[in-house]
């Protein structure tokens, strides 16, 4: 193209000739304020009122006018940004080395590449599974494996408590435990890669869950009898809702080791595994009854 | 949609390859050099001046007739004639064919008018040339190679203009031609590095586009 063509056509997009943009309409007139006060008004179906009390979701929440109460909006807002900033939060490259644990990585690169390349999260890079080949004991019964999952918040807080009590529960069962390792940037279908390098009988990774509401903190957990790649979903048994307000790290490895032990007894996992037997054991993980609700995090305070 | 290129329409494009000595003599050729003429006409002169300068670095062309017709191609003698006549003169017809070759590209790609106002009612043209030829730059008084912006534009818009682009850019004015001209345009060649002169061409040229939008100004605007 031609140099003045090209001068004329950047002088034209400077002085918006390409897109004139209209002069804006004048604006309406804005009528003085209070126009309607509308009071907060608490929502009057019983029904609503019952089912909230039995969930944390947003039921009963009452309305202003035609819209939300400001609180309610705060408070959906506030739990929003506690989700994503759990989704943001990086696993400390130093992490794993500080409390004295394996440090291994998938083959993701980065934190965005982690997020677009579930594939690339399931696989270990070379150098993780030589260091593994390397360190970790093999031929054990459970190999755990900690990693920060969708939530590096949740396994920094409420991990380690986790793979303690998973530790010494399988221990207690009499499963000799391998050397616990730290995936970054891993996906749930990790474990069958490392537990197939060591050899191990039953796989467990406990990770960061996909945050919710408020909940950035949660920890799953899911197993796997005889790891190797290829495994789906319906071969492994997995537990949610890991932290304080839901199932605490104390009891939730306490039941992961009674799942691990039955896959070694009956040599199978997923849908395969007969849990009939172990209803005493689970407690109410396989009760049907009436469970409380999970407590609500308020963090915005109302003044009343 | 303003500031959109005018494209110049060539009228027509002829090539007398061994001219009689006396035309030659009568369009300023010298028939001891000369002997085929290449001619065109053009509905725009101002872009047709520097394609005929642009044909000189192709071909071993000279630019011996080039005149601009009075009042414009909008009052132009017959359906050919358009608003100047260009004349390239040389030593046999492959050079003239160079050359018109080279300027045809230049009319088609480069130099043109552009509108200055919605309406396309006002045209300017705030051409730069970054290399000169030997033609424009004998009218200029300057050396062939030199930088130089072409500025054209009617009067008002043109002379507000010219203002602004010599208060813009380090340039100097090599040759400012106040209306009217034949078409009844103002003009002005201005000179400097080729940097200077793009800012010049540029400021002229948004100059001649807010004169035209607002024609009486912040006073007597309204």
């Amino acid at each position: 193209m031609s140099r003045t063509r090209h001068l004329v056509a950047e002088l034209r997009e400077r002085l918006g000739g390409a897109a004139p943009v209209p002069p804006p309409a004048p604006l309406p007139r804005i009528p003085e304020p209070p126009v309607r006060v509308f009071p907060k008004r608490a929502e009057g179906s019983r029904y609503a009122r019952e089912t909230a009390a039995h969930t944390t979701a947003l039921l009963g929440i009452g309305h202003v006018g035609t819209r939300y109460a400001t609180d309610v909006v705060l408070q959906f807002q506030a739990e929003l940004a506690v989700a994503h900033e759990a989704v943001h939060t990086d696993l400390p490259d130093d992490w794993a080395a500080k409390n004295g644990l394996v440090g291994l990585r998938s083959r993701v690169k980065d934190h965005r590449e982690f997020l677009l390349r579930p594939d690339l999260g399931r696989r270990l890079d070379d150098m993780s599974l030589a260091r593994l080949k390397m360190e970790a004991k093999h031929g054990v019964d459970v190999q755990s494996i900690l990693a920060d999952g969708l939530s590096a918040v949740a396994c920094m807080q409420s991990g380690l408590a986790l793979l303690a009590s998973f530790t010494a529960a399988c221990q207690a069962r009499g499963l000799s435990v391998g050397t616990p390792v730290v995936a970054r940037y891993a996906r749930v279908w990790l474990e069958d890669e490392i537990g197939a390098a060591v050899g191990a009988k039953v796989s467990a990774i406990l990770l960061g869950e996909r945050p919710g509401l408020g909940t950035g903190d949660g920890l799953s957990a899911y197993l796997v009898y005889d790891p190797k790649v290829g495994r789906t979903d319906g071969d492994r048994n997995m537990m949610s809702n890991i932290h304080a307000r839901g199932t605490t790290p104390e009891v939730a490895g306490d039941r992961l080791a009674v799942l691990a032990r039955a896959m070694v007894d009956q040599k199978r996992s997923g849908v395969d595994l007969d849990l009939s037997k172990l209803t005493a054991e689970l407690g109410d993980a396989a009760s049907r009854a009436h469970r409380a609700p999970q407590v609500r995090v308020r963090l915005v305070e109302v003044e009343k | 949609m303003i500031l959109e290129p005018l494209p110049p329409r060539i009228l027509s494009v002829r090539r007398i390859p061994n001219a009689d000595p006396a035309l030659l003599l009568a369009y300023g050729a010298d028939p001891a050099r000369h002997r085929s003429l290449g001619l065109v006409t053009v509905d725009q002169d101002d872009p047709t001046y520097v394609a005929l300068d642009e044909a000189t670095k192709h071909a071993n062309v000279d630019v011996v007739f080039a005149k601009s017709f009075y009042a414009g191609a909008s009052h132009g003698s017959g359906p050919l004639s358009g608003e100047i006549l260009g004349v390239l003169a040389g030593s046999d017809p492959d050079e003239i064919d160079a050359g018109l070759k080279a300027l045809v590209r230049c009319l088609e790609a480069d130099a043109c008018f552009y509108s200055a106002d919605e309406a396309q009612k006002t045209a300017v043209f705030p051409h730069v040339i970054s290399s000169l030829g030997h033609y424009l730059s004998a009218l200029a008084g300057l050396a062939p190679g030199d930088s130089m912006a072409y500025l054209v534009a009617p009067p008002m818009e043109a002379t507000i203009g010219i203002d602004m682009a010599l208060k813009a850019a380090d340039v100097r004015a090599a040759k400012i031609f106040p209306p009217p001209t034949e078409t009844n345009f103002a003009a002005a060649w201005l000179t400097g590095s080729l940097e200077s002169c793009e800012a010049a061409a540029v400021a002229f040229c948004e100059a001649v586009v807010r004169v035209a939008a607002n024609p009486k100004g912040e006073i007597w605007g309204g």
